[in-house]
């Protein structure tokens, strides 16, 4: 199977574009969007009490802020925004049917993901032998919101795994797969975001 | 549908009795027990023990007791009733890990789960019984023995978290690779987030005051929040796995 | 069909274009961060809404372009764009208040 473009498209993707052009196409299945969304809420509800206790000690919390490296924070921000667009060109190119170039792209975004870990592991690290630890209130909210996050990276690297290994596998590959792996993993990204402002900008 | 369960080998013997149509009513037996003993577990921890929300972490020796004192009759009732139902626990998990032995991800995630559970009774349920009882029978116990009952009682129960973690996770996993579709994926996905508050709510350890500790608003209210729905879908999608079993049907060993 | 063959690109520029901008932002909020500055930073109003905003922006633009709920069914549209207003309106309100 050659990897040029198809000059005839199937069906199946005939129908799958008709739909993202009627803006009725639902990415991935159900399943995976009540994950996300119910996750997006139980963070929601992690950030609101964050900030309801900074705000009970702003002082104190904006001190310990200016403990944390702002140019690791763009960083990491900055890698996994790129891991998302690796992700995202792969659901695009598993929908065009281009399932060598999804594999590779996929490839991509995991190795951001796995870059991710190892710069916060990194920072954790750092953070640690400073004598920053769980006894100081903000930070006991660092080390429990990006580890959390952390193990959500993980599971995500292990998901794309997933993903890779069912595009690999002829009879076995799907866009919507693809897709179902891709919403996770930019819900990770879209947490890390929210994480990144209000640990690291925010005061 | 009879791909789902017929078993291997050991099948009915050949005789010549008729055979009684095949009937669920052991299944049903058993299911509701589920609702049945995790009703009675949260009447009796919420109202009576006053388990559920915890009491707090912060007070002195003679809050602790006093708070004992103010609780005993209660207290004493709701664990004498635990000693009555608590093996519901036993039935009500061990009917989760027979509908997990219908899933094609096989027998073994099923046994994970019961063994989880299992052990997770005595830290998550018995423990904390135990050591509250032993502080209301004696009103008139030193009082530092009491206060160490008292959150060695609270530990044990809020601490217990890994044990049923790890059969969430078996839980989840068995899920997700299961053909057979008995529970549906999205219960794995929220069993996770079941683990994961589970995880933050370690954090107790190290916190006597504020949103981590045993009775703060992230290491408890939020998880028990997850737990409570998670329960809930867990017992109505086992009440659809019965509802769906075909009648006379034996998961694989 | 020639709508998706011309489809195509388009929907792969947009991503790249969302990328470009997200890395902007995020590459501008070293300045407005508390970390960098070498003496005791003070708290403000001005850039914790700065922040608040530029949240908002950088989530719809992952939630609309990456996770394509662009072209995704309204309910999806407006349940994500709900968590978004809720979000950061409650952090700005509890920061503010």
């Amino acid at each position: 199977m050659t990897n040029t473009e198809p000059t005839a498209l199937t069906a199946e993707q005939t129908d799958h574009a008709d739909r993202r052009q009627r803006g009725t196409h639902l990415p991935g299945d159900g399943h995976m969007w009540l994950m996300v969304l119910g996750d997006l809420i139980i963070f929601g509800g992690y950030f609101i009490v964050y900030m309801v206790q900074r705000a009970m000690a702003p002082a104190a919390y904006l001190q310990a802020q200016q403990h944390l490296s702002i140019t690791i924070g763009v960083l990491n921000t900055v890698v996994l925004v790129t891991s998302s667009w690796f992700v995202a060109q792969a659901v695009r190119a598993a929908a065009d049917a281009d399932y060598e170039r999804a594999v590779r792209l996929i490839y991509g975004g995991g190795a951001c993901g796995v870059l991710f870990i190892g710069v916060k592991a990194y920072e954790w690290t750092m953070k640690i032998t400073q004598g920053y630890t769980n006894s100081n209130e903000f930070f006991m909210f660092y080390y429990m919101l990006t580890g959390v996050h952390m193990f959500h990276v993980a599971l995500g690297v292990l998901i794309l795994g997933i993903v890779v290994r069912e595009l690999r596998n002829p009879r076995r590959r799907r866009p919507s797969m693809v897709e179902q792996g891709a919403t996770y993993w930019h819900m990770v990204d879209l947490l890390w975001l929210v994480i990144f402002g209000l640990l690291y900008v925010m005061r | 549908m009879s791909a789902t369960v017929v078993a291997a080998s050991g099948g009915e013997p050949v005789g010549t009795e008729p055979r009684a149509p095949a009937s669920k009513r052991d299944l049903w037996i058993v299911f509701w027990i589920f609702p049945t003993f995790f009703g009675l577990f949260g009447v009796i921890f919420v109202l009576l023990a006053r388990v559920i929300p915890p009491p707090r972490p912060d007070v002195t020796t003679d809050q602790k007791v006093q708070w004992f004192a103010s609780h005993a009759t209660t207290i004493q009732i709701g664990f004498a009733a635990v000693c009555v139902v608590f093996g519901g626990a036993a039935i009500a998990n061990g009917y989760v890990a027979y509908q997990m032995k219908r899933m094609t991800s096989g027998p073994t995630f099923a046994y994970a789960y019961m063994g989880a559970m299992a052990v997770g009774t005595l830290p998550g349920l018995l423990l904390v019984a135990l050591c509250f009882s032993a502080a209301t029978f004696r009103p008139d116990r030193e009082p530092r023995i009491s206060a160490m009952l008292y959150d060695l009682g609270m530990l044990s129960f809020n601490g217990s978290l890994g044990c049923f973690a790890t059969g969430y996770l078996a839980f989840a996993i068995a899920i997700l690779y299961d053909k057979n579709q008995i529970f549906p994926k999205w219960l794995a996905y929220v069993s996770i987030w079941q683990i994961v508050t589970e995880v933050i709510a370690t954090q107790m350890w190290v916190s006597s005051a504020g949103p981590y500790a045993w009775n703060g608003s992230i290491a408890f209210w939020l998880a028990v929040i997850v737990f409570g729905f998670w329960l809930n879908c867990q017992g109505i999608f086992l009440k659809f796995a019965t509802d769906r079993q075909p009648a006379g049907s034996r998961p694989a060993d | 069909m020639t709508a998706t063959a011309a489809q195509r690109p388009h929907e792969s520029r947009a991503i790249t274009y969302a990328w470009a901008v997200l890395c902007a932002i995020t590459i501008g909020s070293w300045w407005l961060s508390p970390g960098h500055t070498t003496h005791t930073a003070s708290p403000s109003v001005a850039i914790t809404t700065a922040v608040v905003l530029l949240g908002f922006i950088k989530g719809r633009l992952v939630i609309r372009y990456f996770m394509a709920v662009n072209t995704a069914p309204r309910w999806l549209k407006l349940s994500t764009d709900a968590w978004l207003f809720a979000l950061w309106a409650a952090v700005l309100a509890i920061y503010v208040h």
